[in-house]
């Protein structure tokens, strides 16, 4: 059965962590080592660059804002249907590994190492990239991180947006 | 006083309703008729043929969610009630599809939209596709019958301000528009009909055929998604589904249904995936073949007046101005109407991140948004999508053309006509490239310009037709006017997939009119039988 695979299979064995963990402090986005596999770390780098302007400018309540976001991509990317999970798993995979870095981004410095404009380089790259795959990767994971973090009633605040409260009031 | 939940009450007074995620074992039923899938064709069609004394058991794949789980938020609603959680995409991903997956189908959650089908369509369908018996002046009666069903009416309430800056658009250039008939019920005018009705004042599937149904007896089966149908020479004699668990995922229970007549109302993705699953004869490659979107367009605009998309009918206002301008077969013709603006659907169905993402979120409540609707399956570089199986179920492959891009490039002209007349400060094309533009001669200029590709485009869907066409020729289409198969005496289909383009207008009515007729024919059938 014809499959899109994000890249060629041969490529996607051969993740090693390349997102600098040893070098990143833990304490600021609450990332449990056992869940390495849930990619939280690789949000965390992605998260400031697509919400930028979005988040709270309060330290404390970007932070949260951020936990809040990481723990809803984790429920999103369960709620997608088998196909759709593995084709988002092998380019997380691939974001997490010095070679698929290489092949996505043209470098091998993992992301937690670049600064904020190398970031948003690497994502414009993707965005306006003549190859479809490219463009794949920057939609899907702006959609992933936009539809959880705006799915959050905390995040609402900048919208002046609130869910009508008649039915509290009447239960 | 606390909203009452009817179908609370329903089960509480001894409805029969089996949740398939609940079965231990495997599990086989039999009725007179078995009905799979429980939206606009299915839940009319269940009504109609209980009322005639037969027994029928309706399969849904979905969980069934009532009022009570309507809590007014995106991120209950996708996951609860629509197909893959609201971020079902075509193959290549250029297209977001929107559609129901819950008892009462798209109904639970569509936008309460109500048109009787155009007649330049059914026209169409009678001299090109072999279709008798559907002119306007036959359907009449079924669309009479089911809009007093199910209350359809011409909203008499103002316009939200989303709405009526496309009336006052329209009323500035001259173009048609018309306000629009909902079925409801004692509507409170909140917005959230894409969530699941709160208040139960949306007149679905959910909280009138369907109980209607099950007070007469029938069975409702959910959480069973139907995998194939047993068949041999000219009969279907079992049909296989498989349990769900409440994440969706498959259970090790498998549950037979067998019946006098089978009835697929799987809706236009669903009912050829699982023809294709069975390999039903296809002496002409059909199914799957033809499916239409009404492939969407958005535009963005800035007003300085709160316009506060949210709140309010979610579409009380449409206009048919550009539909069939070019005759029904000439170039792509689109119907311009708005949608509800909700937090995930315009964060994720907008462009950009970052601070510009943030800008227009923060400008939310004056933001208004036109879409247009493109009727797509007429001219001859529209030939639609194809659903085609995968390992894990089904896709939807539907190439852009350049047809539709033609007619894209119109549309976003049009809006931004529109939205300007309207008193917009800025439009916004949503499609990359595309900045704030200041004034209808800068957006003319602009977007006669504009690069228009798949994925650069933000294209979306909330109506999937065809893929299982209707017709009395067999070399196109797969089911007679009535919805009979042509190769099964036991076998009907009534949904969305019977169209055989599709419709240039929202198309639950369509389903709910040919439904009425069809099921009604079948019903005279089977009880004569």
């Amino acid at each position: 059965m014809e499959r899109r695979t994000f890249i060629t299979t041969a490529l996607a064995g051969t993740a090693c962590l390349a997102l600098g963990v040893n070098y990143c402090s833990t304490d600021y986005i609450s990332v449990n080592p056992k869940l390495d596999g849930k990619h939280r770390l690789l949000f965390s780098v992605l998260l400031p660059v697509f919400l930028d302007g979005a988040l709270p400018d309060v330290p404390g309540l970007k932070r949260d804002a951020e936990n809040r976001t990481l723990d809803a991509i984790e429920q999103t990317i369960l709620l997608l249907p088998e196909d759709s999970q593995a084709e988002l798993e092998q380019l997380l995979d691939l974001l997490e590994g010095r070679l698929g870095l290489l092949i996505l981004t043209g470098s091998m410095t993992p992301l937690m190492m670049r600064n904020s404009v190398e970031l948003i380089e690497m994502l414009q790259g993707w965005r306006t990239s003549y190859i479809e795959m490219m463009v794949t990767a920057y939609q899907g994971l702006r959609e992933l991180v936009m539809a959880s973090y705006y799915s959050d009633p905390d995040h609402w605040s900048r919208l002046h947006y609130a869910k009508p409260d008649f039915l509290e009031e009447i239960n | 006083m606390a909203i009452e939940d009817p179908i609370v009450t329903g089960l509480n007074s001894g409805w029969a309703h089996i949740n398939a995620g609940q079965l231990t074992s495997n599990q086989t039923f039999e009725a007179d008729v078995v009905i799979v899938g429980s939206g606009a064709g299915g839940g009319t069609a269940a009504e109609i043929l209980t009322n005639a004394g037969l027994s029928v058991i309706i399969v849904e794949g979905g969980p069934l969610k009532s009022s009570k789980d309507f809590v007014m938020e995106e991120r209950t609603a996708y996951p609860d009630l629509y197909q893959q959680a609201a971020g079902m995409k075509t193959t290549d991903k250029a297209i977001g599809i929107f559609q129901g997956r819950a008892v009462g189908g798209s109904t639970t959650i569509n936008w309460t939209t109500s048109i009787r089908t155009p007649d330049p369509a059914l026209a169409y369908w009678a001299s090109k596709k072999s279709v008798v018996g559907l002119s306007t002046d036959e359907l009449t009666p079924w669309f009479k019958k089911m809009e007093q069903r199910l209350n359809i009416s011409e909203w008499t309430f103002d316009p939200n301000r989303n709405n009526a800056a496309l009336k006052e658009g329209c009323e500035q250039l001259g173009w048609d528009y018309t306000v629009i008939k909902r079925n409801v019920k004692g509507c409170w005018n909140t917005g959230y009909c894409g969530m699941g009705c709160p208040v139960n004042a949306k007149q679905s599937m959910l909280v009138t055929t369907i109980p209607a149904a099950l007070e007469l007896g029938a069975t409702l089966v959910s959480q069973a998604k139907v995998m194939k149908l047993e068949h041999h020479n000219d009969k279907i004699y079992a049909l296989k589904a498989q349990a769900l668990d409440s994440n969706m995922k498959p259970l090790p229970v498998e549950i037979v249904f067998k019946a006098k007549h089978y009835i697929l109302a799987a809706g236009a993705i669903h009912t050829p995936t699982i023809m294709l699953r069975s390999k039903l004869p296809d002496p002409y490659e059909i199914i799957g073949k033809r499916t239409f979107l009404h492939p969407s367009l958005l535009s963005g605009a800035i007003f300085s007046d709160p316009i506060n998309g949210h709140s309010g009918a979610p579409q009380s206002i449409y206009s048919d101005e550009f539909v069939w301008k070019n005759g029904a077969d000439g170039e792509l013709g689109y119907k311009l109407e708005v949608p509800p603006i909700h937090p995930i659907l315009i964060a994720s169905k907008t462009i950009g991140y970052g601070q510009s993402h943030a800008e227009l979120m923060a400008n939310f409540n004056q933001l208004q948004v036109t879409i247009a609707l493109v009727r797509d399956g007429y001219h001859e570089n529209s030939p639609g999508g194809e659903v085609k199986l995968t390992d894990h179920g089904s896709t939807l492959d539907y190439p852009l053309t350049d047809a539709f891009w033609r007619a894209a490039r119109r549309a976003y002209a049009s809006m931004a006509e529109l939205q300007f007349a309207a008193g917009a400060n800025k439009v916004l094309p949503i499609s990359e490239g595309m900045p704030y533009l200041n004034s209808w001669s800068e957006a003319k200029k602009a977007i006669a310009e504009m690069d228009l590709a798949p994925l650069k485009t933000v294209v979306a869907s909330a109506h999937v037709m065809g893929g299982c066409p209707l017709g009395e020729d067999p070399k196109m289409s797969m089911v007679n006017s009535y919805g009979e198969s042509h190769y099964f005496d036991n076998l009907s289909v009534m949904d969305g997939s019977i169209f055989p383009t599709s419709l240039g207008a929202n198309p639950q009515l369509s389903i709910y009119g040919i439904t009425a007729r069809n099921a009604t024919r079948l019903a005279e059938k089977l009880t004569a039988s």
